[in-house]
């Protein structure tokens, strides 16, 4: 892109000898700061992210000696289990795990169709609550909740944590379950409209349970 | 038949335009990126649906890498000459100007106590061996480090909220160790760091 300085043929036969001062050309060349400019545009825009990581926002109780009256007592019926195990597989059983009786425990994937799916199943046995914030989701259609982000999570906040028969997740990761595990299964809590779960350790018998399921 | 004559014309262009308009771009990317130090470890996070951002300043950073290693980073270069100084008393040891600069502005730090003074001595290729080696901040129950870097941090910058970045591959009862750590030190609520991934119906089976 160079540029051409344009110059008058006067300079040949002027047969004046008066000296005069040589008519510069207004034009600067840009070229090499127009390069410049271009490599510094290169160079930024390749090392721009304007990616920004997301979070997931966690809650866990507070670590003090609880008295045992002071315990949330919940329904064992709607109790559910999860217990994060290798290779990515979860066990799951309903109810509690008493020393004489030993639960009957299933196997589960994190595919999201499959036959065997934790997603469906927390679909189907979270049907009562879901139905409520689908009902939110209604309203919010139908104009009765205005519609904005905060006002509708609200709602849907406040639907999660009043329905007393939802069902409630216990997670339990054993020592051979990955980081990725555990994020994925709350994920599907968030997907799911679980609204009470928790991260629990996993008690001996448990173990006993995995063992098992194997 | 008449000779047609084509004007001559200049070939020079007028590159003014496309001139302004690259050094808007430039001025503007110039202006918006952040640099950042080199991070001692790659994390690879998971994936979640979760669209809450992480905020831009006041995080207090715990990584966790593949093998189980647990980092430490904040930002601010106040803040983190006050957690140096914590922590220096807090194991008595003492650090020069020098150490003291060399940590503001560093990223994330995974040494023991004891390594941390020649870490902060050592130049950029001598860091870098430090930090493959480096076993992390321990946090068994003996030596409980973690704790004391976490308490300083919250010490020093007590409006800060906390976030785990974890990779994928990380070992539960690392992550687990950690957020019992947190707990000890009253802090019940934190974010684990994610990539944001589609709606559920387009997640890879797996």
């Amino acid at each position: 892109m160079a540029e051409v300085q344009q110059q008058g043929g006067s300079e040949g036969g002027g047969k004046h000898k008066k000296l005069r001062a040589k008519k510069a050309s207004t034009h600067i060349d840009m070229t090499p700061m127009v390069d410049l400019a271009f490599l510094l545009l290169t160079f930024f825009i390749l090392t721009t992210t304007f990616s920004k990581p997301k979070t997931m926002d966690i809650t866990m109780p507070v670590k003090d000696k609880v008295e045992d009256k002071d315990r949330t007592k919940i329904k064992a019926s709607l109790a559910m289990s999860v217990i994060l195990t290798e290779n990515d597989k979860i066990i799951w059983y309903m109810g509690i795990d008493s020393a004489g009786m030993p639960p009957q425990t299933n196997i589960a994937d994190f595919s999201i169709s499959g036959s065997k799916s934790i997603h469906k199943l927390l679909l189907e046995k979270n049907k009562l609550v879901a139905n409520q914030v689908k009902l939110v989701e209604d309203s919010v259609k139908r104009g009765l909740i205005p519609d904005n982000p905060e006002e509708i999570k609200k709602h849907k906040a406040a639907v999660k944590a009043a329905e007393k028969e939802g069902l409630i997740v216990l997670i339990k990761p054993d020592e051979k379950a990955k980081y990725k595990n555990l994020v994925d299964i709350l994920d599907e809590m968030l997907v799911c409209n679980v609204g009470r779960y928790a991260i629990v350790d996993l008690t001996d018998s448990e173990k006993e349970l995995i063992k098992n399921a194997q | 038949m008449p000779k047609i004559k084509v004007p001559k014309k200049s070939p020079s262009l007028d590159m003014t335009p496309m001139v302004d308009l690259a050094f808007l771009l430039v001025t503007f990317f110039m202006l918006t990126t952040k640099f950042r130090p080199d991070e001692p470890v790659i994390v690879d996070q998971p994936s979640s649906v979760s669209e809450i951002s992480l905020p831009d300043k006041g995080v207090i950073m715990l990584t966790i890498d593949a093998k189980g290693r647990v980092f430490f980073n904040v930002e601010g270069q106040q803040v983190r000459k006050d957690i140096l100084e914590r922590i220096g008393t807090q194991f008595s040891l003492t650090f020069d100007e020098n150490q003291i600069k060399r940590f503001s502005v560093l990223a994330s730090v995974g040494m023991p106590a004891n390594q941390l003074g020649a870490y902060l001595k050592a130049d950029e290729d001598q860091r870098r061996t430090m930090n493959t080696a480096t076993p992390g901040i321990p946090l068994d129950s003996l030596n409980n480090e973690l704790a004391i870097w976490i308490n300083s941090a919250r010490k020093a910058a007590p409006r800060f909220s906390i976030a785990i970045k974890g990779d994928k591959d990380a070992d539960i009862p690392t992550v687990k160790r950690v957020i019992s750590i947190l707990q000890d030190n009253k802090a019940n609520r934190f974010a684990l760091i994610t990539n944001l991934e589609g709606a559920p119906e387009e997640k890879k089976e797996n």
